[in-house]
C-alpha cells in the first residue's frame, strides 16, 4: 500500500458511522479464530458439531428440487407457529397478522429493535447478556441499561429492576432460557418483569431461541403469558437451536398485529425474504412429533450432566446448574490467579480446548449504583462452555484435560 | 452524546398511553390503509397480507392532553412507510387471473448445477453458522469473479462481506456508514427500498431525477446538488426500473465529482450480468474510486435463485469494517449451504453467462416488439430485465389508473413507476414491465394486450 493510500485510508476511516465506530468485533469470533489456528476443540461457539436431523435436511433438499427457490413468504410457517404457541403457552395468535418471518432470530431481534426503539429510548437488559443485544440497541440509537442478575444463582432482584426503569424506558429485553448462564427465569421473576412492564408501560422483547432446551422437567414459560403482557410483548425465536440448523437463517417475531407489521416492514428493507427452501423445510421441522423434542431435551441433558461432572471434577466451581440452553457458566476456582481471558488463552494453547471468557457478557453501565468496582470482580471469573457437541467431542475434551491434572486431580495450566 | 438529525425526530419522545388505551392499537379500525403511490414493492413474491403500517400511525399528536390518541408503539423511523400499491395490485392480479409482468423475479428456476451444489452442501453437513462475513471459499470465488469482471484485485478476507442478498448489503452499507443527518444523493426512479433504508439511517436524501427518453445523467443538476456536505451517492447500474446503463462518460463525471468533494459511492450492480447493449462498468474500477466505493451484488438475478438470499459487498477495508459491524447485528451470518453453492455458481464457465444474456435478449425482443405493436411508447432498455414504457397513448389519468385498468380489463400486471420517485408526479406517465418470465408467458401477455388494450 503506497503512502497516498495510507493517508486516504485514515481519512476514509473517518467516514465510518458513529454507530459502527462504537461497536467492537465479537470477542467470541476472535477467540474462535485463535482456536482454529491452534486446532482447538470448540466449546465456545454455540452450535452443534453433530448433524442436523435427517428429516429436515431431506425437506430442504426436496424444496430445492421442487423449485421453491424464488422470493417467498411461506404462510404455513405462521400457521404452525400459531399452533405451537397455543399448545406450549396457551396463547392465541392470528397467523395472518401476528407473525413476521426473518433471517434467523438475529434479524427478528434487529427488526424488532428498529421497529420500536427511537434514538434516546432506554432499553433494559439483564446482565450478563448475549453481546448482540446491546450492539443492536446502540445501532438503533437506543440507550442500553443493564440490570445485573445476582451471582451465584443469577437471581433477579426486583428492586434493581424497578430502580432502573425511567420515563425513557421503552422496552425490556428478556432472554430465557438464558445465554450465557443457562438460567430459566422463574415464575416469580417473570411476574416481577411483567408487573414492571405493565405498570411502567414498557414493551418486552424476548429471545426464546432455547425454548425447547430445558432440563429437569423445567418448562419454559413465555413472558407473554402473564396478564397484560401479550399485547406488549414481541417474541423472537428461530429454527436454529431447536433443529440444529444454525446456518439456515429462518426465524420469526410474534407480536400484536401492528407491531408485527412494523417488524415485517423493517425485515423487507433489511433482507426482503428469508431463504426460500429453508422456509419450506421449516414446515417439516415445525411439524416434528413430540418425541423429537423429548429426545432433544434428553440428549442435551445428558451432555449437560457429563460436562458438569467433567468440569467440576477438575476444579471448576459450579454453583448454578443450567436449567436450559446448552451453556454452562463455570466459575474459576477461588485460588486461580488468572482472569477468565488469561485462563481461556492457556486453555487453548495448553489443552487445545476453547471456551468463552465470561467478561464479554458483562457490561459496565450497570444501573445499580450499589455496584462497586470490587464487587464487579466476579465478572472476570466465569467461563462459558457450550455442550452442544457430540459425545466424541466431549470425551475428547475429557481426555485433553485429563493430561493436565495436578496431583490433586485439578486442572493445572501453568 | 450523539446529535440526532431533527428531520428524523421532530416530535418530542412520545410515550405510549396507559394500558387501557394500549389495546386500541391492535384494533384494525384505528388504521386505514393509505394508498399512496410513493412506495411499492418492486421485487415481490406471492401476495402478502395487507398489513403494512399506515402513515397515520406516525402522526399521532404529541399533545399530552389528548389521551384518546392511539399509542405510538412504533419507532419514528417508520414514518416513511406507506401502504404499498403492490399489495393491491397483487390481489387484483389473482382476482382477475392476470399475467404478472410486474414482479421482478423469474417464473423459471435456477440451473441444476447450482441447486445440486446446495443439496450436496446440506448433505455434507454445512448447516451450522457460516463465518459471519462469508464462507471462505465464497469470498475467494467472489474475488475471482470481480477480478474477471473489473480487473480489480481484492482481498477476500478484508474486502468482501457476504450478506443475505443485495438487499442486506445495501442495508448494512447504509447503516454502517451513514450517520443521521448525512446527505445522500439517489437517482430517481430508484428501487423502492433505497428510500426506506436511508430513512432508517436518518439520512438527508437528495434526489436527482433521470428523465426519458434515455434517462441520461443530468450533469448540471448533479454538479449543483453535490457538495462537500454530501456523504454518499447511491448508484444503481444497470438500473431498475428503466434498464438504463450508466455510460463510461457518466461514470467518469460522477467519479470526478466524488473525488473532488470527497463523497462515497454505494453501487448496486445486481443486474451486471444482464447487460445487453453495452459493457457493464463498475465505478470502483475508475481511477481513485476503489477506496471510496462499496460495490454490491448478488446471486439471485444472475442465477434465477432470488429466494436464496446470497449477496455481497466489496469495499476497501476501512469501509468494509462499517459494513461488517452493521451486518453482524442485522443477520450475523448468511445461509451456509447456499454460500457453498454460490461459490460453485460464480465459477460457472463463460458459456453460462453468454447463454443467460442470449436468452434474456430474446425475451426482451418478444416483449418490446409486442409492447410497440400494441401502441406503447417504449424506452430503450440496455440492461436488467425491466423495460419502462409511456402509457399515455391509452388515455388514462396516471400510471396507477393505467395499471389498474391493465389488470382488470386486459389481464396483465405492470408496475406504476410513480412509486419509484421521490416526487410521484415525475413517474405518472410511465409503467414498468418485466421480461424475466418464460417465453410462453411473455407471448401470452402480449397477445392479451393486442386483443384487449384499447386507445
Amino acid at each position: 500500500m503506497n503512502s497516498d493510500r495510507v493517508i486516504r485510508k485514515e481519512e476514509m476511516e473517518g467516514k465510518l458511522s458513529r454507530a459502527a465506530k462504537k461497536l467492537t468485533s465479537s470477542p467470541i469470533q476472535e477467540l474462535s479464530h485463535l482456536a482454529q489456528r491452534c486446532n482447538a476443540i470448540n466449546l465456545a461457539e454455540g452450535f452443534p458439531d453433530f448433524p442436523a436431523p435427517i428429516h429436515i435436511k431431506n425437506a430442504a433438499v426436496s424444496a430445492i428440487n421442487s423449485d421453491f427457490n424464488q422470493y417467498r413468504h411461506v404462510q404455513g410457517i405462521c400457521q404452525h407457529l400459531a399452533k405451537m404457541v397455543k399448545e406450549m403457552h396457551g396463547l392465541d395468535i392470528d397467523p395472518l397478522t401476528d407473525v413476521a418471518i426473518s433471517c434467523g432470530q438475529t434479524e427478528a431481534f434487529a427488526a424488532s429493535i428498529f421497529a420500536t426503539i427511537d434514538p434516546g429510548d432506554e432499553v433494559i437488559l439483564f446482565d450478563p447478556s448475549y453481546e448482540t443485544y446491546q450492539g443492536c440497541v446502540t445501532m438503533a440509537g437506543g440507550v442500553p441499561i443493564h440490570v445485573p442478575l445476582d451471582p451465584p444463582l443469577w437471581s433477579l432482584d426486583p428492586s434493581k429492576l424497578l430502580r432502573s426503569i425511567t420515563e425513557r424506558t421503552k422496552a425490556i429485553i428478556l432472554n430465557s432460557p438464558h445465554n450465557p448462564t443457562g438460567k430459566v427465569f422463574t415464575k416469580d421473576e417473570l411476574e416481577t418483569i411483567a408487573g414492571a412492564c405493565c405498570s411502567r408501560n414498557c414493551l418486552a422483547i424476548t429471545d426464546e431461541v432455547y425454548e425447547h432446551i430445558t432440563y429437569d422437567n423445567q418448562k419454559h414459560i413465555s413472558l407473554a403469558t402473564f396478564p397484560g403482557m401479550q399485547e406488549r410483548t414481541i417474541i423472537t425465536s428461530s429454527l436454529s437451536k431447536t433443529f440444529s440448523v444454525t446456518g439456515w437463517r429462518v426465524g420469526w417475531a410474534i407480536a400484536p398485529a401492528s407491531i408485527a407489521s412494523a417488524i415485517r416492514n423493517i425485515h423487507i428493507i433489511v433482507t426482503d425474504s428469508a431463504p426460500a427452501p429453508f422456509q419450506e423445510a421449516a414446515l417439516t421441522a415445525l411439524r416434528s412429533p413430540p418425541e423429537y423434542f423429548e429426545t432433544l431435551r434428553r440428549e442435551y441433558q445428558s451432555k449437560r450432566d457429563y460436562t458438569i461432572k467433567l468440569l467440576a471434577g477438575v476444579g471448576f466451581k459450579i454453583q448454578f446448574i443450567p436449567q436450559g440452553s446448552f451453556f454452562l457458566f463455570a466459575e474459576l476456582p477461588d485460588d486461580c490467579p488468572l482472569s477468565d481471558v488469561e485462563f481461556v488463552k492457556k486453555l487453548i494453547l495448553k489443552a487445545g480446548v476453547v471456551a468463552v471468557p465470561g467478561q464479554g457478557f458483562f457490561h459496565t453501565n450497570l444501573s445499580s449504583d450499589e455496584v462497586s468496582n470490587a464487587s464487579c470482580n466476579y465478572q472476570k471469573r466465569y467461563i462459558r462452555f457450550a455442550f452442544c457437541k457430540s459425545e466424541a467431542t466431549l470425551s475428547a475434551v475429557s481426555e485433553k484435560l485429563g493430561k493436565l491434572l495436578d496431583t490433586e486431580g485439578r486442572l493445572a495450566l501453568h | 452524546m450523539r446529535v440526532y438529525n431533527t428531520t428524523c425526530c421532530t416530535h418530542s419522545l412520545f410515550r405510549f398511553m396507559p394500558s387501557s388505551k394500549l389495546l386500541g392499537y391492535s384494533n384494525s379500525n384505528n388504521f386505514h390503509s393509505v394508498i399512496s403511490p410513493s412506495f411499492s414493492k418492486t421485487k415481490t413474491k406471492t401476495p402478502k397480507f395487507s398489513s403494512f403500517i399506515s402513515a397515520t400511525m406516525s402522526t399521532v399528536s404529541t399533545d399530552k392532553n389528548q389521551t384518546h390518541t392511539h399509542p405510538l408503539q412504533v419507532a419514528k423511523r417508520l414514518e416513511k412507510f406507506k401502504t404499498t400499491i403492490f399489495t393491491q395490485m397483487s390481489m387484483l392480479a389473482i382476482k382477475h387471473g392476470a399475467i404478472n409482468l410486474g414482479q421482478g423475479f423469474p417464473n423459471f428456476d435456477g440451473p441444476d448445477f447450482v441447486k445440486e451444489a446446495a443439496i450436496q452442501a446440506i448433505r455434507d453437513g454445512n448447516n451450522q453458522y457460516a463465518r459471519g462475513y462469508g464462507v471462505p471459499d465464497l469470498n475467494i470465488a467472489i474475488a475471482e469473479r470481480f477480478k474477471k469482471d473489473t480487473g480489480l484485485v481484492v482481498d477476500p478476507e478484508k474486502e468482501i462481506t457476504v450478506t443475505s442478498g443485495c438487499t442486506e448489503a445495501i442495508a448494512a452499507t447504509v447503516l454502517g456508514l451513514i450517520n443521521p443527518g448525512d446527505e445522500v444523493i439517489v437517482f430517481a426512479p430508484f428501487y423502492d427500498s433505497y428510500e426506506a433504508t436511508l430513512s432508517m439511517s436518518g439520512a438527508n436524501v437528495k434526489g436527482i431525477t433521470l428523465r426519458p427518453p434515455d434517462f441520461a445523467l443530468p450533469i448540471q443538476e448533479l454538479k449543483s446538488t453535490i457538495s462537500k456536505n454530501t456523504r454518499a451517492i447511491l448508484l444503481n447500474t444497470p438500473h431498475n426500473p428503466t434498464g438504463k446503463m450508466f455510460t463510461r462518460e457518466e461514470l467518469n463525471t460522477i467519479a470526478s465529482l466524488c473525488i473532488e468533494n470527497d463523497v462515497l459511492v454505494f453501487s448496486d450492480e445486481v443486474y451486471d450480468k444482464l447487460a445487453f447493449d453495452m459493457e457493464h462498468i463498475s465505478i470502483a474500477s475508475l481511477p481513485g474510486m476503489f477506496e471510496r466505493t462499496v460495490t454490491m451484488n448478488s446471486l439471485g438475478k444472475t442465477f434465477s435463485l432470488t429466494g436464496w438470499k446470497i449477496g455481497w459487498a466489496i469495499a476497501p477495508p476501512h469501509l468494509t469494517w462499517g459494513v461488517r459491524q452493521a451486518h453482524a447485528f442485522l443477520t450475523f451470518a448468511t445461509s451456509n449451504p447456499m454460500q457453498w453453492a454460490a461459490a460453485v455458481a460464480l465459477r460457472a464457465p463463460d458459456s453460462y453467462y453468454t447463454e443467460l444474456k442470449r436468452d434474456y435478449i430474446e425475451k426482451r425482443a418478444i416483449l418490446v416488439e409486442g409492447l410497440k405493436a400494441v401502441g406503447f411508447k417504449v424506452f430503450p432498455s440496455t440492461g436488467t430485465y425491466f423495460v419502462v414504457v409511456d402509457h399515455t397513448p391509452f388515455g388514462h389519468e396516471n400510471d396507477v389508473a393505467f395499471c389498474e385498468y391493465l389488470v382488470k380489463e386486459v389481464g396483465v400486471v405492470a408496475i406504476p413507476t410513480s412509486v419509484f420517485y421521490l416526487n410521484p408526479e415525475d413517474g405518472k406517465n410511465l409503467v414498468r414491465f418485466t421480461f424475466c418470465k418464460d417465453e410462453g408467458t411473455l407471448r401470452a401477455a402480449v397477445e392479451r394486450m393486442k386483443e384487449k388494450l384499447r386507445k
